[in-house]
This record gives structure tokens, C-alpha cells and sequence, in this order.
């Protein structure tokens, strides 16, 4: 009788209260995952921006660390070596996603067939394993796959009746040999990402194309590739962070050299950060970086995404 | 009488100081802290091998628990500087030769006084002047405080494969570098098969700075900096140096710059390479059948003279107590390094594989018989250069820069005068920065 509802009329839903339980059970499945991505992510983040606004050296903890404005981002923009170790990034970008996106293609268009299950499940197991491998020892496998006398590499060019290749120890092929590793390392991940774009196509539609036409190509450039944009888009997203960020792979493998031939801008940005201990200067140039990466982003969204 | 009274005098000074002496046990001194567990770090080389296998006799006669983590070298510096900075775990510091003036300058590391004035806890045997001069004063001192002592001890020794060397009618390791070009390597060379003369192990970081870049400077009568700290790579001296490394790359495997240690090490062991400049720490590894296929034909000498005399490379790391680690920790941690570094502990330590800092244990002459690499060693200590290496805070940031122009002039991306004068305008706007022309640091290296 409180509630002021009279008997044999139906009781008016309980708006505000559903909605203040609905709101409680949302943060608290929530609150967790924001709390982890607060204290490993943004607050960070967070940190390295401030940072990046000051002078700070880890090494000289008796230095003062005052605020010095944008003369940390002056320093990166001046700094040749930061911006061949860009450069070198993307180099490495251009040359490696397209070759990735191929090649996945390639797999997830077979995978996608008809028929031989047992085998194809056998191929998707397997694709998960240099998914799985630590960037760190996939770069030690490299360093061992490419060494000169004992190498994997050599022994397959010396059945061929080519090389022996001074593969790590010259500035071209020590980059194509870190290209090699990650083509190896990220290929089947485009191939499992491409592959769950392709079970998006309805099948109605792909055997409605196949009785229109026997070409092979024709299906996957007008049927298929569409539902593949956003596919692609991921990829082209996901493999750019990652090729901006990527580190471990490089240092075991290289350790940036020959000379300055694999210094990835991650690898340089360790170096300020962690050799020379500049968190200013290395935070700046993170920061720097991460804006690089949300624009491009944006440009892949903009340019890539399509809805079917 | 007053002769009598002196004598008493003299006699009980004397068994005074016996009996503290007999009475100075480290089980002793190490009973309040047992049961302390301290961290060490060590790297995967063979002196630190050695010391955990020595470990459990220090763990049983004291109580204390020694706890160690395995780094790679490369991340050892920063393992320690992130401990330091955000307050650690670590107690016994690892302080390689080039580190000193960074850890010491920033009062990470307490001073050796603080436990030898500590009767109870200074070993009367400690003895500090019976480490080589060199190693204390170059691993661990800084300003003429001593802050660690010698433990994985390096001498660059020229280890080479006298076998190869007799066929090719030498019996006798090159004196010179000039010799070792010039006389000995167009006759150990044979590039058809694979075989070359010498390998210089020059990989980017500190192998290519410290162990090819500097390698060549000294022996040619150059050098890094100047007295007052300017660049001095364009000298005459310097310059002859790089351009006989340079020169010298023909007799050296393809691929020299991708070169560390371990690759160094197995071209020799596996008989591909004739003669290798490596540290003493090496010889356990050349000598060891499982590792080496040229152990009957292994030699060590001194490495090869330059116009400027014998110059070999000096490096090394000292053990130190971390001065942020609570009072026990470092008592407990002092112990460990007075007693692993000791004049008893120096034979057991040589024979578990390590590379003793004393003097006397290299006089005993079943040691001498038994590792080859001594008499060199000792040679090269005797006349090295205590800092091969700039030991001031800034060297790691230089060695980046060598390192990076080191290999650029190797691969011929850029010229020898070229190289030099990057490395030389980069290396004097850090040391600007870091305040040494303007008076504000002293010019200590």
C-alpha cells in the first residue's frame, strides 16, 4: 500500500530502479577491465605525456626534471636518426603488409573451399603456432635460420646451387632477412582474419556467382573482396601498430644493425629510452609516434572501410 | 727497562693483533645475518658459472642465502638502472668497468670503507692491494673511492690455432698487428675453402665499441678523447688505427659486422679462423671438448703490439654492495663479495672456471702449468690501459654512438674521416650537455 498502487490495477514498471540495477551490474562487469586498462594503459600513457614535457633522465636521478615546454618534440623533429628510423619503418610497412595480405589471401581463399575438413583443420592449428611463437624467439630462430654457415637459409640456396648469402651481415639482406621473419611470423594471422571475412559472404551469393561465371578471379574481385574490406582494414590497422611498435624480433635478431640497416623507430626509441635512460626525448618520441598511428588509422578507416 | 717496557709493548701489540686476526671468522661474523636472503645479478659467462658452483660452500658456512638472476649483458645495465631508480630488489650490483662512473656519481653503490672500517665485518685478510692495481682501480673505483672489487676479470689475449699456424710455417703467434696483416694473414687466408686469417668480433653495441672500435685505437697510439675531453678520432694515430681495421677486414670472415662473442669464439673453436683477440674469460670455453674441436691446437699469447707498445683491451666487472639495500642486506651482501673475491677463494675459483683479480694466486705454479692464458694475462694487466673505455656516466650513450658509426665505417657506408667526424661532433655535444667544457664536471675518465 506504501507504493500508493491500487489492487487490480497493473503495477507501473519500476523504471528507476531497473535502471539503477541495470547500471550497477554494468560496472561491475565493467569496472574491472576499465580498471586494468587504467593502470596498464592509460595511466601510461598518461605518464609518458607528461614526461614528454620534461627534462628527465633516469640515469641522472640528482638533475632536476623541469618542465621545458616542446623542446623535447624540437629535439625528436631535428634528430636525423629518428627520422631515418621512420623512415625505415615504413619502408619496412610497405614492404611487408602487401606481401602478408597476398600470401593470406592466397591461404584463407583455400582454406575457404570445399571439401578435405580434417586437412583444413590441421592447416588453421598450424597457422596458430608462429602466431604463437615470442617476437623475442622468433628473432633468435631468425638469427640462427640466417646464419651464414649453418643456416637453414644457405642450406636451401645451396641445394639450389645458389649463395652461400651473407645474410646478417649486410645492410640489404639483413633487412630482408627481419622482412622474411615477420612475413613468416604475421602471414597467418592475416590469412585467420581474411578467412573469417570470407565466411561472412553468404553462401547464396558465391554459388549464384559461380553459376555466372567460371573465373576464379572475378568471384573474389566482385563478391568476395567487399566483405573483405573491413577484414582488410583490421589488418591494415593491427599490422601497422604493430610494425611501428616492433621491437623484440629486431633486437635479437640484429640488434638494429648492420650499422643502422634494421633500426626500426621502436628499436631507436628503446635506445634513447633504455640506453641513453632520456625518458623526455624517448617520451616524446612515443608520443609522437602514437599520434602517427591514430591518423593512419583514421586514413585506413576513411579510405579502406567499406560497409557491404 | 725501557727496553723491556717496549718489548712488552711490542709483544702484546702483536698478539693483539694475532689474536683479532685468529678471531675474525666469517662464520662468525656472518651469525646475526643468517638466514638473510640476498639478490645478486650475473650474466651467462663463465666466472659467474663458477661462483654458483663455489655457492653452496658459502651458503653452508654462513646461513646467508644468495639469490641470483641471469641477464643478458646487453640488459644488464638497464636491469640494475631501473632497480636503482625504483627502489629494487637488488643488493649485489654487477658493475662493469664502464659503469662505475654512472653508479658510483650517483650514489647507488656504498663505499668498501663502510665495511673495512667494520671490524666485524672486515676479513683481516682482505688485503685490497692484492688485486692487480688495474682491476681496482679501473672496475672499482671512481674519484679515489674504492665501491666494488675485481670479480669476472678480462684481458684481451690473442688466442690462436698453432696447428693451422705451423702448416703455414709459423711457429709463433705475430707479435705485431702489423705482422699479423702483413706476414701471417695473406698466408691464412683461403677464401675458396671458407678459411680465414683472423676474426675481430664487431657486432653493433658494446662488442663493436668496446671490443673493435677502441681495440684499434690504443696499439696505434690514438685514442677516443683528448685531454681535454675533445674528440681526438681525427688524429694521425687514430686514424691509422681504423684504417687498419679497415684494411684488415679482408682477411676477416664476410660478415664480420654481425660478429659477437659466441660467433668469434666457435670460428676459432670450429677451426674456420686462425686467430681471434677475445677476453681471457673465453680460454674455459676454447678448452673445453664439448665446445671447442681445436682444443690439442689451442695457444694464447699476448695480444699483437702496435707502434704504441702492447695495448691490449681491459675490461671486466666488480661486485659492489647496493647502497639503497637495508643493513642487513648489505652486511650479508659484503660478506659474499669479500669472500668471492678473497685470496682463498681465488684458486678454487680459477679451477670452477672464473678469472681471479689476485695477484698471488697467478705465482702458484701448478695454476700456471694448468691454464695457459695466465702468463699472458698477467703480462697484459702488468702494462694495459686502466681506461681503455671512458669510465664517466656518459660512455654508454658514446658506445651507442661508436657503435652505430663503428659498423657504418666497417660496411663502408661512410669513410674512416667521415665516421670520425660524426662520431667526434656527436660525442662532444653529449659531453657538452653533460657539462665538462664549461667547468662544471670534472675531467675524470
Amino acid at each position: 500500500m506504501s507504493s500508493g498502487t491500487q489492487p487490480g490495477t497493473p503495477a507501473k514498471p519500476a523504471v528507476f530502479p531497473t535502471m539503477w540495477n541495470n547500471k550497477r551490474a554494468a560496472f561491475a562487469f565493467l569496472a574491472p577491465a576499465v580498471a586494468a586498462l587504467a593502470l596498464i594503459g592509460i595511466f601510461p600513457t598518461v605518464f609518458a605525456l607528461v614526461n614528454s614535457f620534461r627534462r628527465y633522465n633516469l640515469a641522472k636521478p640528482r638533475d632536476p626534471t623541469p618542465f621545458i615546454g616542446l623542446d623535447n618534440y624540437l629535439t625528436v623533429l631535428y634528430d636525423p636518426s629518428f627520422w631515418g628510423a621512420l623512415g625505415r619503418t615504413f619502408m619496412f610497412l610497405v614492404t611487408v603488409v602487401p606481401i602478408q595480405i597476398a600470401l593470406g589471401l592466397i591461404i584463407a581463399l583455400l582454406l575457404h573451399k570445399p571439401g578435405l575438413s580434417g586437412f583444413k583443420l590441421l592447416a588453421r592449428l598450424s597457422l596458430v603456432i608462429p602466431l604463437a611463437t615470442a617476437p623475442a624467439v622468433a628473432g633468435l630462430i631468425g638469427r640462427l635460420i640466417f646464419n651464414r654457415d649453418f643456416g637453414v637459409a644457405n642450406a636451401v640456396l645451396a641445394f639450389v646451387g645458389a649463395g652461400p648469402v651473407e645474410w646478417l651481415g649486410d645492410t640489404t639482406n639483413a633487412f630482408i632477412a627481419v622482412a622474411l621473419m615477420d612475413i613468416w611470423q604475421w602471414t597467418p594471422f592475416c590469412a585467420l582474419v581474411l578467412l573469417a571475412g570470407l565466411t561472412m559472404v553468404p553462401t547464396e551469393i558465391e554459388e549464384a556467382a559461380r553459376l555466372e561465371t567460371k573465373s576464379r578471379w572475378q568471384i573474389v574481385r566482385y563478391v568476395q573482396m567487399p566483405f573483405l574490406l573491413p577484414s582488410v582494414t583490421v589488418i591494415l590497422i593491427l599490422r601497422t601498430a604493430d610494425i611501428l611498435k616492433m621491437f623484440d624480433t629486431v633486437f635479437t635478431m640484429t640488434r638494429g644493425g648492420p650499422g643502422a640497416a634494421t633500426e626500426l623507430v621502436s628499436v631507436y626509441i628503446q635506445r634513447v629510452g633504455f640506453r641513453v635512460f632520456d625518458q623526455g626525448v624517448a617520451s616524446a618520441q612515443a608520443i609522437m609516434l602514437l599520434i602517427l598511428t591514430i591518423v593512419l588509422a583514421r586514413l585506413y578507416v576513411k579510405y579502406v572501410y567499406r560497409e557491404v | 727497562m725501557r727496553k723491556k717496557l717496549w718489548g712488552a709493548i711490542a709483544f702484546a701489540g702483536a698478539l693483539m693483533t694475532s689474536v683479532s686476526a685468529m678471531a675474525w671468522t666469517l662464520e662468525e661474523a656472518a651469525q646475526p645475518y643468517k638466514g638473510t636472503n640476498i639478490k645478486a645479478i650475473f650474466l651467462d659467462r663463465p666466472g659467474y658459472a663458477a661462483a654458483i658452483k663455489l655457492l653452496p660452500e658459502f651458503e653452508k658456512k654462513t646461513g646467508i642465502k644468495v639469490n641470483y638472476e641471469i641477464v643478458p649483458y646487453e640488459n644488464s645495465r638497464e636491469r640494475q638502472v631501473l632497480d636503482f631508480t625504483g627502489g629494487g630488489e637488488i643488493d649485489v650490483v654487477l658493475t662493469d668497468v664502464v659503469w662505475i662512473g654512472e653508479f658510483a656519481g650517483n650514489g647507488w653503490l656504498e663505499p668498501v670503507k663502510t665495511f673495512t672500517d667494520d671490524a666485524k665485518l672486515a676479513d683481516p685478510k682482505l688485503n685490497l692491494k692484492g688485486f692487480f692495481p688495474i682491476l681496482l682501480e679501473s672496475f672499482g673505483t671512481w674519484g679515489d673511492e674504492v665501491y666494488g672489487l675485481p670479480f669476472d676479470n678480462y684481458s684481451g689475449l690473442l688466442y690462436y690455432n698453432k696447428c693451422t699456424l705451423q702448416q703455414a710455417g709459423f711457429d709463433k703467434p705475430p707479435a705485431t698487428w702489423d705482422e699479423l696483416m702483413n706476414v701471417y694473414a695473406p698466408k691464412l687466408t683461403d677464401t675458396a675453402n671458407r678459411k680465414y686469417a683472423y676474426a675481430l668480433q664487431s657486432r653493433r653495441g658494446e662488442t663493436q665499441s668496446a671490443d673493435s672500435f677502441m681495440r684499434v685505437l690504443w696499439p696505434f697510439g690514438g685514442s677516443l678523447l683528448d685531454d681535454k675531453f675533445k674528440s681526438n678520432l681525427n688524429s694521425a694515430q687514430s686514424q691509422a688505427g681504423l684504417k687498419f681495421r679497415q684494411d684488415l677486414m679482408k682477411y676477416m670472415p664476410p660478415g664480420i659486422v654481425d660478429y659477437d662473442h659466441a660467433e668469434a669464439v666457435n670460428a676459432l673453436a670450429q677451426g674456420n679462423v686462425a686467430m681471434i683477440t677475445e677476453w681471457s674469460a673465453f680460454y674455459s670455453t676454447l678448452s673445453d671438448p664439448s665446445k671447442s674441436k681445436i682444443t690439442d691446437c689451442l695457444a694464447v699469447a699476448t695480444e699483437p703490439a702496435g707502434p704504441a707498445g702492447l695495448k691490449p683491451a681491459l675490461g671486466g666487472f666488480s661486485l659492489g654492495v647496493n647502497a639503497q639495500s637495508s643493513d642487513a642486506k648489505k652486511a650479508a651482501s659484503w660478506l659474499f663479495i669479500q669472500w668471492v673475491t678473497s685470496e682463498e677463494m681465488a684458486k678454487p675459483y680459477i679451477e670452477a672456471g672464473g678469472v681471479s683479480g689476485r695477484t698471488e694466486v697467478y705465482k702458484d705454479a701448478d695454476i700456471q702449468k694448468r691454464y695457459p692464458f695466465v702468463a699472458p694475462m698477467v703480462a697484459s694487466w702488468d702494462g694495459g690501459v686502466p681506461d681503455f673505455r671512458p669510465r664517466f656516466a656518459e660512455w654508454p650513450e658514446l658506445s651507442e654512438v661508436v657503435a652505430e658509426w663503428g659498423t657504418r665505417m666497417m660496411l663502408g657506408n661512410v669513410s674512416i674521416e667521415q665516421g670520425a667526424q660524426s662520431i667526434g661532433a656527436r660525442m662532444e655535444e653529449i659531453l657538452g650537455q653533460a657539462g665538462y667544457y664549461d667547468g662544471s664536471k670534472p675531467l675524470r675518465k
